[in-house]
């Protein structure tokens, strides 16, 4: 609860900002310091991903998670960038060519909103208590765990609940711990407010460069300002990681099947990635995900199947260390309660559980208008006669929604419930939101391209 | 008669009013919650803040701070509950060991452990080695075997 801690996280997110920009800077390039600017959000978050994925290899091969670890892995992987950004003569900014428009005044509005709602967030998370009991019950012990005694202990990995959780969340609280100076489970908070403050810097920087801002501002605080939001993106939880994550590999593919740019597909691929080694449920969604840019690029197969396939497989690839080590602890897989034919036995679950899934995503006192907003704009894109981004985002949808009703329906133990004592759906449901919060910039803006021509 | 782009322009143009509508309203009302949590957040107390969540568990601060203080980081203890306890929350009996769990970290559960958190147990069951360091009147004791 120290100044000292606050600045350690400042530390840790300031290495995964400067890990993360080199990998982008190897990917993509930067052609002026605006462009830096603009994707700093960006590069936090494919850090936040890239260090995830190496910590939890690491981790999973017995090297412990030290101080020493944290620094010489985020050098590893800035090596990594910088060889690949001088391997492909990668664009960087001129020299003194640092110059700054004015806003506009909607960027300067909707800027200045964001910084009032971060800042009453911050206040809100600076002195809170840990009473979430999936936090305290296994989220925060593991961290703990890694903390005391390196790596994946033996003994805590296979008594605390969620044993097939893959260890991206515990791994980051336990580099927060460590830059903090002690397992300060109150600021340990401000590490998820990073978190939300990079996924909506890596949204604006993606999408102001296409979209207007009178359609970015208002989508964005919209999400922000939802209950569920507003309530839960503090907690040192798996849940909001795995959604912002998710969207922004959304966001990252939707992008790509308009531009083509194989920079955007690599970072999608990373992010997702990321997502699957954050919670169990990644798996699941990430193939949404992959399948909904597959059926996207259908006009275009020869071109984006093979390559859409390789990155799935790619993202998927990360997580085989992970699922090779609970095979040889003999930890419990996650896999469905029902089984693989469970579904079939259980099918008066499948109607009441589509029900909640979509009663979820449509309740007003979770996720305000965010879903009707995005279906609006997906029809009136669809209307248009615009074709790979709606199709895409259709897909996407239907699929999520699936992934959620299955969510319920192959896990009889859980009852058909919002109470997320007992279900987990609204929690799973966030990443479906902030995925489409993210689209509907786009997709209004491709609307409003069509229209005119 | 309106096209199917201009409806779709239209749309698109609801879509986003109804996001300035609903997100102007509610910012408003996410500052004020937010707000609210910041200012119950810094009222609490120290031991409030830290115990949080077993404050629903656990039937005094006292008890999980002196078997922070009497259990060295590095040994194993267990938790014994039992029915003697009084003023027992309705969470108590089913989550105070995994809440010790997470608490008392680095420390590890064992169940052969020689330290011992007696969460309403009986006492004089643990034998005659079982030296009582700490106990309150609500029936919790902490003490190790000789």
């Amino acid at each position: 609860m120290t100044m000292r801690a606050i600045l350690g996280l400042v530390g840790l997110n300031g290495w995964l900002l400067a890990v993360g920009a080199c990998l982008l800077w190897g990917l993509r390039g930067f052609s002026s310091w605006v462009d830096i600017g603009r994707l700093c959000g960006l590069a936090y978050m494919v850090g936040v991903a890239a260090m995830g994925t190496l910590w939890t290899w690491q981790l999973v091969v017995g090297i412990d998670l030290t101080l020493a670890a944290v620094f010489v892995g985020g050098f590893v992987l800035a090596a990594v960038g910088i060889a690949l950004g001088v391997a492909f003569h990668r664009a960087l900014p001129p020299r003194g060519g640092l110059r700054f428009r004015a806003p506009s005044v909607t960027n300067a509005v909707g800027a200045a909103l964001t910084v009032v709602f971060f800042e009453a967030l911050f206040r809100s998370g600076r002195l809170a208590g840990l009473y979430e009991f999936d936090a305290w019950s296994f989220w925060v012990p593991k961290a703990k765990a890694i903390y005391y005694f390196g790596g994946l202990d033996h003994q805590f990995f296979s008594e605390l609940p969620g044993q097939s959780y893959p260890p991206v969340v515990p791994a980051l609280e336990a580099a927060a711990f460590r830059l903090m100076g002690g397992a300060d489970v109150v600021t340990l908070h401000l590490q998820f407010w990073f978190l939300l403050l990079g996924f909506v810097a890596a949204l604006v920087g993606l999408l102001s460069a296409r979209v207007r801002p009178l359609l970015l501002w208002p989508s964005l605080l919209l999400v922000l300002v939802t209950p569920h939001v507003v309530g839960y993106a503090l907690r040192p939880e798996g849940d909001f990681l795995l959604d912002e994550l998710f969207a922004l590999a959304c966001v990252l593919m939707a992008l790509w099947l308009v531009d083509r740019e194989p920079w955007q597909l690599i970072a999608a691929t990373l992010l997702g990635a990321g997502a699957i080694l954050t919670k169990r449920e990644g798996y699941v969604i990430v193939a949404c995900l992959f399948v909904a840019a597959f059926v996207a690029g259908t006009r275009d197969a020869r071109f984006v199947w093979p390559r859409i396939a390789l990155a799935g497989v790619a993202a998927l690839a990360a997580a085989v260390p992970w699922r090779v080590l609970l095979a040889v602890r003999g930890l419990s897989g996650g896999g469905p309660e029902a089984g693989g034919t469970g579904l079939f036995a259980n099918f008066d679950r499948f109607w009441p559980s589509l029900r909640l899934a979509l009663g979820t995503v449509f309740d007003f006192n979770i996720w305000l208008v965010v879903v009707p907003v995005f279906l609006i704009a997906l029809l009136a894109a669809f209307a248009c006669h615009d074709r790979e981004l709606p199709v895409f985002a259709a897909v996407l949808f239907v699929l999520c929604v699936a992934a959620l009703t299955w969510s319920t329906w192959a896990f009889p133990s859980l009852p058909i419930t919002k109470e997320a004592a007992l279900n987990p759906i609204v929690r799973f449901s966030g990443a479906l939101v902030l995925a489409a919060a993210a689209l509907v910039p786009l997709l209004v803006t491709r609307t409003g391209e069509a229209a005119r021509r | 008669m309106i096209s199917g782009r201009q409806l779709a322009v239209v749309a698109a143009r609801v879509a986003v009013a109804a996001s300035v509508v609903f997100g102007a309203l509610y910012f408003v009302k996410a500052l004020s919650d937010l707000d609210g949590r910041a200012r119950a957040n810094s009222e609490l107390s120290f031991g409030d803040r830290e115990i949080a969540g077993g404050n629903a568990i656990l039937v005094s601060q006292d008890d999980a701070y002196d078997a922070r203080s009497l259990i060295p980081p590095g040994a194993t203890y267990r938790v014994r509950a039992g029915s003697l306890l009084r003023n027992a929350k309705p969470l108590t009996s089913t989550y105070v060991e995994s809440w010790y769990r997470y608490f008392l970290m680095p420390r590890r559960p064992a169940s052969n452990a020689r330290w011992i958190i007696c969460y309403g147990c009986d006492a004089s069951g643990l034998g005659p080695s079982f030296e009582n360091l700490w106990h309150d009147d609500n029936g919790v004791s902490i003490g190790r075997l000789r």
